[in-house]
């Protein structure tokens, strides 16, 4: 187990070195701009992932998280001189932390009414967003103007798109590292029991409360560390962006890529972003790709719950022990 | 001043029919088959679209009416049949997320059909009016509010009184059991389905008429629905109906006050939140139970 | 994904009755250097974005360049070179937008872009237009980032003055005291016209309120009783078509046509409105025009609509936009065909489109210009119609506006010697 997960994080490793710097030099510049969407929304899935895979609970609001960290990130960008990295982490954190509150009232909810309780927030926000905007360097607490938007910093190393979509790739790694090592740790082992049964884990002297927050904190950090790199990618946010049906497809598409592993969120953010594009590019219409989603997400309730990725891993490793 | 508020509440109590209307049908199929089916705005735009097709290509009104009851019933027990049964014993969870792989397929099913202009679905009854509250009310949005108390009477009636809906009592409380029993399963989910898939097309109709026509918003109409039908905890019919009606006129009322104006459509969603936590009271343990 | 009014039926009785006047004149449409023959040279590559998903279709314009520039490849092109003309669409999603700016400006190299129209895209691409130094000729602009940038120029007016227009126009002729003006809840979109609605109210001394939905909203009905209750004698539908057709459609529901005065910019001055509204609004409703009408006699109005038909494609919208695409188009390919065939490439074509000064066509009240400045808005007079017997009656001809707004505009158009 210890020398699988071992290989696992050296593949992921080689493939992030590869993708950093072979991807940019030949992809064109309207690639690199769909890669690093399908980037960022990895990250993001790789959030709802850890939820599902660790817990089993549906988390149908990420999308309202990443757009709560986009509004974090926009807020001081405009508000402070904050270095990009230091705003990036900071959205991060404090989506992590509004994350976790959110879960709180939920903690004794699971199946299908937390699944209903996130898809009311996701909702939810999607009117707030409507409503209140994103900052655009107005006055005030929520700093809107009616007016032409102001610029919104990158870092002085990735102001090109091409540096930025390394920058992204280099956060994509360091999250995936981040979920690995809860997984491999001590948080892994109390989710794994939690899930098993929560009264046993309790019994075992887990606190169970807390580990359930952790997971929905370190969710709800991996969504607005991808709304503040979004920011930076768009050079602005809008709040049709963040409509609740995003927030189920994005679910849906972490399920099809498979929850289990960071490859399984690498696919999410590819067929959520690259599919439609490529499909774009082709002259089809994005209504294909509804579709590939709609029958990939049944297919793998019913007959492959460890989506795509689990299907190649388990592919891969039979042919291992076939040799 | 007293008009306005008639206005505002005739007006709520239109838009919060729809909701108990579309509630109406996701919690019939759900007490007899434990599928919430988020497909069920999808079922729904579909109808209202082939109704519009139909009407389009000349057809006699009631015969584009009659296509979209069609259309939602062949959807709805299409799913039923094929998909559903090898999901008959997983976690309402799993059932609930499968249903949103249906309602993707044919959102996108929807968008290869029909592109995005703007279309118009006229029913007769939208010329027809009377003055209620000194509000000029058309018919059909009489129909709206007849419909889904007509629905919920109806369906608490055929629930009580027929064998059919003792069976599909004994369904919703224990499906093992039921089976044990000797209920013909099949059947009896077959008509849920087919029940709840009519319903879901004369909300098509209705919806697509009284607010707008477009795929994507009748599709996710399904989330103001769920939170009608989250008010009758998934389960109970006349609660549903108050629920929807509720979210309705509170939301059209917000209008009034200012402030929340803008807000005023995060109240299907505030409303089910605080029904959920009340739902949730007393409850200590911080583990969570069976659904 | 070509989007008509409500039935492909009503788009149909709509342009045939739109292209009577232009058929009567039987000749061939002028283009370009006009020699009848098809040009064969190197391609000069052309982008051009729009925004065509609901609640709106701003297609025309690349419709309407479209069609110019076959007519110009089939009549000698720009100087013996073809224009190669790349359209997408952004479909309402700043992330596609960006995309496929990228694609054009940077993997395409396109010398300039033409015709668009969208409520997203410049927003985004702005910044990327001024730092690759790339012109749009922007024809369907409804953002004040089209309008305050320095690589954008817009031959349509926009919400902003063409609704202060719509607005004078109320005021002076029909009593207006107390306007809503109803838009989306998009800052630099409904937000920011809306607040030069209120601004533009209070400098006459009269009232003003913004009534912002959000662009998603299903209930249209709540938002017109919104409109009631604020209690005012006018409404501005600062509005695409879509949208405003069914708020009018819920407010004739409620019987709302006498207790308002109605008004609304240019979207929906378009064929087929007639159809779908009946005659209930006859006469009960403005709206402000920012091009010419789709019948004058001008030369340029009656060669657009012969460029369409001879040129357009089938579902090709007909609209203001499509006025505006066309003689966008014809403003590049004039100042290109001055240019060497040879040294056509970006920079060239870029001081070309900067040098473009006193442009005169019957489609504008006044002449188009572009020079070098932080940003453009060179049209904002207009004219006003009313809405009659389904189809429209010119109730006002050119007229501008008076607002603080066009301040730094005006400045301009006195640098380069324009009154």
């Amino acid at each position: 187990m210890q020398l699988l997960t071992h290989k696992s994080t050296l593949v992921g490793l080689v493939a992030l070195l590869l993708a950093v710097i072979l991807l940019p030099m030949f992809a064109g510049a309207l690639w690199v701009k769909v890669l690093t969407s399908a980037a960022i929304f990895a990250l993001a899935a790789s959030g709802v992932s850890l939820v599902y895979a660790q817990l089993g609970l549906i988390n149908l609001a990420q999308i309202a998280l990443i757009g709560i960290g986009g509004w974090i990130a926009l807020r001081l960008n405009y508000g402070t001189a904050l270095p990009v990295t230091l705003i990036v982490l900071g959205s991060g954190i404090l989506t992590g932390l509004i994350g976790a509150l959110f879960a709180l009232p939920a903690l004794r909810m699971r199946g299908l009414y937390l699944a209903l309780v996130t898809l009311m927030v996701a909702a939810l926000f999607q009117i707030m967003f409507n409503a209140f905007q994103f900052p655009n360097g107005g006055e005030g607490f929520w700093g809107v103007a009616q007016k032409s938007a102001a610029s919104i910093r990158r870092p002085a190393f990735a102001e090109t798109d091409e540096a930025y979509f390394r920058y992204v790739l280099i956060a994509l790694g360091l999250s995936f590292a981040l979920i690995g090592l809860h997984k491999a740790g001590r948080p892994g082992r109390a989710w794994a029991m939690t899930r098993q049964s929560e009264a046993n884990a309790m019994a075992a002297g887990i606190n169970v409360t807390f580990y359930k927050l952790w997971a929905f904190a370190l969710s709800g950090l991996l969504a607005g560390i991808a709304g503040a790199l979004l920011a930076g990618a768009l050079g602005q946010l809008d709040a049709r962006s963040f409509l609740a049906g995003e927030g189920i497809l994005l679910f849906a598409l972490a399920v099809v890529g498979g929850a289990f592993s960071w490859l399984g969120a690498v696919f999410a953010g590819l067929l959520y972003k690259l599919l439609p594009a490529l499909f774009n590019d082709w002259g089809l219409s994005a209504d294909i790709a509804l579709i590939i989603f709609g029958g990939a997400l049944m297919h793998a309730i019913m007959t492959a719950p460890h989506g795509i990725a689990g299907q190649i891993l388990g592919a891969f490793n039979k042919e291992k022990s076939d040799d | 001043m007293l008009k306005v508020y008639g206005l505002f509440l005739v007006s709520g109590l239109a838009v919060g029919s729809l909701y108990a209307l579309a509630g109406i049908g996701l919690v019939i199929l759900r007490r007899s088959t434990g599928f919430l089916n988020f497909a069920y705005g999808a079922l729904a735009a579909a109808a209202a679209m082939v109704a519009w097709q139909v009407a389009d290509w000349g057809a006699w009104g009631p015969i584009a009416w009659l296509s979209a009851l069609l259309t939602g019933v062949i959807l709805s027990v299409a799913y039923g049949r094929i998909i559903a049964p090898s999901l008959a014993w997983r976690e309402p969870a799993v059932k609930a997320v499968a249903t949103l792989g249906y309602m993707l397929i044919l959102l996108g099913v929807m968008g290869l059909l029909w592109d995005d202009e703007l279309r118009k679905l006229s029913l007769p009854t939208d010329k027809m009016a009377t003055t209620l509250l000194g509000v000029r009310v058309t018919v059909t949005r009489m129909i709206a509010l007849g419909l889904s108390v007509a629905a919920v009477i109806a369906m608490i009636l055929y629930l009580d009184r027929s064998r059919m809906g003792l069976n599909m009592r004994a369904l919703a409380d224990d499906r093992d059991h039921a089976a044990l029993l000797g209920i013909p399963i099949v059947r009896v989910e077959t008509i849920a389905w087919c029940i709840s898939g009519a319903l879901a097309g004369v909300t098509g109709l209705l919806f697509g008429s009284l607010v707008r026509l477009e795929p994507t918003v009748i599709t996710f109409m399904v989330i103001p629905a769920t939170a009608a039908a989250i008010v009758g905890r998934l389960n109970s019919l006349p609660m549903t109906l108050l629920g929807g009606l509720l979210i309705g006129v509170v939301e059209a009322m917000l209008t009034l006050y200012k402030p929340l104006a803008p807000l005023r459509a995060m109240t299907p969603f505030v409303i089910a939140g605080l029904v959920i936590l009340w739902m949730q009271r007393g409850t200590n343990l911080t583990f969570a139970t069976k659904d | 994904m070509k989007t008509t009014l409500l039935f492909a039926a009503t788009l149909m009785a709509g342009a045939a009755f739109m292209a009577e006047p232009a058929k009567a004149d039987g000749h061939a449409p002028v283009c370009g250097l006009n020699t009848g023959t098809a040009a064969t040279g190197d391609p000069i590559k052309v982008g051009g974005i729009n925004g065509n998903a609901p609640p709106g279709d701003f297609s025309g314009g690349t419709d309407g360049a479209a069609a110019y520039f076959d007519c110009v490849n089939a009549n000698g092109g720009v100087n013996g070179r073809p224009i190669e003309y790349i359209v997408e669409n952004d479909q309402w999603n700043p992330e596609l937008a960006g995309q496929v700016a990228t694609k054009l400006v940077k993997d395409e190299n396109v010398v300039a872009l033409v015709g668009n129209g969208s409520v997203v895209e410049m927003a985004v691409n702005a910044p990327l237009y001024a730092s690759e130094d790339v012109m749009v000729m922007a024809s369907g602009c409804a953002i004040s980032e089209c309008y305050e940038s320095s690589h954008i120029v817009s031959t349509n007016q926009g919400p902003l003055p063409s609704g202060i227009g719509a607005l004078k126009f109320a005021i002076e002729e029909l009593g207006a005291t107390n306007a809503a003006c109803i838009g989306f809840n998009i800052p630099n979109n409904g937000g920011w016209a809306c607040d030069w609605m209120n601004e533009y109210m209070e400098s006459k001394g009269l009232q003003g309120t913004s009534i912002l939905m959000d662009p998603t909203a299903v209930d249209l009905n709540s938002v017109y009783l919104q409109a009631l209750a604020e209690g005012v004698d006018t409404i501005l539908l600062m509005l695409p078509a879509g949208p405003a057709i069914g708020l009018l459609k819920v407010a004739e529901e409620q019987g709302g046509r006498d207790l308002f005065k109605w008004v609304s910019p240019t979207p929906l001055y378009e064929p087929g409105v007639g159809e779908i509204l009946g005659e209930y609004w006859s006469e009960n409703l403005y709206i402000n025009i920012e091009l010419n009408e789709f019948d004058s006699e001008g030369a340029d109005n009656q060669n657009w609509a012969k460029v369409v038909e001879a040129y357009g494609q089938d579902g090709d919208r007909q609209d203001t936009f499509s006025q505006s695409g066309y003689i966008s188009a014809k403003f590049f390919v004039d100042a290109l065909l001055k240019l060497d065939p040879a040294t056509i490439d970006r920079p060239t074509v870029t001081k070309a489109i900067q040098g473009i000064v006193g442009a005169e066509s019957d489609l504008l009240c006044k002449p188009y210009y572009v020079g070098e400045a932080d940003r453009h808005m060179p049209n904002h007079a207009g004219r006003m119609v009313v809405f009659k017997d389904g189809g429209f009656e010119l109730v006002r001809d050119c007229y501008d506006i008076d607002t603080n707004y066009l301040d730094p505009i005006r400045a301009q158009e006195a640098a380069l010697g324009l009154k």
